[in-house]
């Protein structure tokens, strides 16, 4: 087992830095939670893991697609951020459609007075009662960046895995049956696992409701990045050890 | 694969995905699920019992991931092992998947409901009986359409992930979108009508939820009615759009054929973001004029 680690150094690095880049991506995401969904605060109105997941599972499909046809690892990771970016742009502009047209509120925070990006003044659209509503240019750009980091984060971790899996003999690639290949199904459940550990532990940090890297709360990401690292080691460990066992058998 | 094939196929995806992500709003809309139903939970605790059903399985990417990842497994086996046809199997699918979903809520609407005893909300079992039906239609649909998607991207777009797996994924996604455009309609629009519109929800209105329809008591059947109209329809472009304008880049720039091709469906993805900021950005600065700000400049005034 310890060979196995050994072996795969390259591959558990790659895991681990993916799991750190998903942690520090969603403290980009803004979130709003329960309130946003009243429009009583800023973001998108849903739990911070579930969105994240949302995004960076859809830039999993991507770069499990990607993978399939090419094994460039920068083609990979950028294939990753790009579906995450889609999935979450597309959603935060449909969110701005709900907002304005059907809510009827103006996008704006009330953590700044004015937005960094396009300096608009943002406390005096806040309506009375709220923490702000909709999403703002600064938030949508923030999530935007979310979108991209947990990508490609989410893409280094499901290909280190195939990676693992591709020197322990085991074989990866398109299948034409409904089942797939082992590997694959297995890669893709440990990314799929890391990816969640990754999303919770920032949430803590987050405590409901962030809007984005202009929020006070954004500034205590290095305690969720230390803390994301040390539980990826230990995921990345029995992932490899799965995954290379596999071939044995 | 011929483009022109997998365009078509990408249409049919895009649909399939489209009818998923309105039927997964309206489905949360007629049960009242995620993160709206915190207000309906409230109300009775505010002295405001209601008739409107009460289902929160789980937020919603997770009970919809259940949903797909059971109505997937189901399909696989009987395509795999029984080798019945992939139509009837995904439909069994669906069915097994909408069942599941049935009894979780109607053993969460009855258990928050009961418990909400001394706040004397009544468990309307005749609402139970009638809601519960259109609840497991919407997540047979929603269901059916994910499995489709998931099944044309397994076996004719030749993605390597297994049906299962794509189909748990999709889920989490349809969840995580409708929870976050459609729900809003529901949360901060429908369940607050009576107070000025545009004003977004003020904390000291909690709970305090419309109980009384167009015609006698509001119920799920009411909200499913009004999000229709809007909530539904668009969390249905957002969760077509995700699934379409993903694939598409690749199937345009097919990276396949050359390296190049590839980086190129990167910087089309790119920029189909870059025109959403734009988008965005135009929006706001519509409403902002629209509706103009809703306090005085006290700083200006400070200074004349």
């Amino acid at each position: 087992m310890i060979d196995a680690l050994l072996d795969n150094i390259v591959s558990m690095i790659y895991i681990i830095l993916g799991g750190v880049l998903i942690s520090w991506s969603v403290h980009f995401v803004p979130v709003g939670g329960a309130p946003a969904a009243m429009a009583q605060a800023t973001g998108i109105g849903t739990g911070t893991v579930q969105l994240a997941a949302g995004a960076g599972l859809t830039g999993l499909v991507s770069a499990g697609f990607m993978m399939n046809v090419t094994d460039n690892l920068p083609l990979i990771l950028a294939s990753g951020a790009v579906g995450a970016m889609i999935m979450i742009a597309v959603t935060m502009i449909v969110g701005t459609w709900v907002y304005v047209y059907g809510v009827g509120c103006v996008p704006s925070s009330a953590k700044v007075k004015v937005d960094p990006i396009t300096k608009y003044r943002q406390d005096l659209y806040v309506s009375q009662g709220t923490e702000g509503h909709g999403l703002p240019t600064v938030s949508f750009v923030s999530g935007v960046i979310g979108g991209l980091l947990g990508g490609i984060g989410g893409a280094l971790v499901y290909y280190a895995l195939i990676e693992v899996g591709l020197k322990a003999g085991l074989t990866a690639g398109t299948s034409s049956s409904v089942t797939g290949h082992e590997l694959v199904g297995i890669a893709a459940m440990f990314a799929i696992g890391i990816f969640f550990v990754n999303a919770v532990i920032p949430s803590y940090n987050i405590g409901g409701t962030i809007e984005g890297f202009h929020d006070p709360k954004w500034k205590k990401w290095p305690k969720a990045v230390i803390s994301s690292f040390v539980a990826t080691i230990l995921c990345a460990v029995v992932a490899v050890i799965a995954i290379s066992q596999l071939g044995v058998i | 694969m011929e483009p022109l094939i997998g365009m078509g196929v990408l249409a049919l995806i895009g649909v399939a995905a489209t009818i998923a992500g309105a039927s997964e709003d309206l489905e949360s809309d007629v049960g009242s699920q995620s993160n709206p139903n915190s207000q309906v939970q409230l109300a009775p605790q505010m002295m405001f019992p209601h008739r409107i059903y009460n289902k929160a399985v789980s937020g919603e990417p997770p009970s919809n991931a259940l949903m797909c990842s059971v109505g997937a497994a189901v399909a696989t086996v009987l395509i795999s092992e029984f080798t019945l046809s992939p139509l009837f199997a995904l439909v069994i699918g669906a069915l097994v998947a909408a069942c599941v979903h049935g009894t979780f809520a109607v053993t969460s609407t009855m258990g928050r409901a009961a418990s909400q005893r001394r706040f004397k909300q009544p468990v309307y079992l005749d609402m139970i009986r009638s809601h519960t039906p259109v609840i497991m239609g919407y997540a047979f649909i929603t269901t059916f359409c994910i499995l489709i998607v998931s099944y044309l991207m397994t076996v004719v777009l030749g993605h390597p992930f297994p049906l299962t797996m794509l189909a748990f994924i999709w889920g989490i996604t349809v969840g995580a979108i409708g929870s976050s455009t459609g729900d809003v309609h529901y949360g901060a629009e429908r369940e607050f009508q009576q107070f000025e519109f545009g004003s977004g929800l003020n904390a000291s209105n909690s709970g305090n939820i419309v109980r009384y329809g167009e015609s006698g008591v509001r119920n799920g059947y009411d909200n499913s009615w009004f999000c229709a109209k809007f909530g539904g329809p668009v969390t249905g472009i957002a969760f077509g759009m995700t699934v379409f304008l993903g694939s598409w880049v690749t199937t345009v720039f097919d990276p396949a054929v050359s390296l190049t091709r590839g980086w190129f469906s990167v910087v089309a993805g790119v920029i189909i973001v870059l025109i959403l900021i734009i988008w965005n950005w135009k929006i706001e600065v519509k409403a902002r004029n629209a509706f103009g700000p809703y306090k005085e400049d006290k700083t200006e005034e400070a200074s004349a």
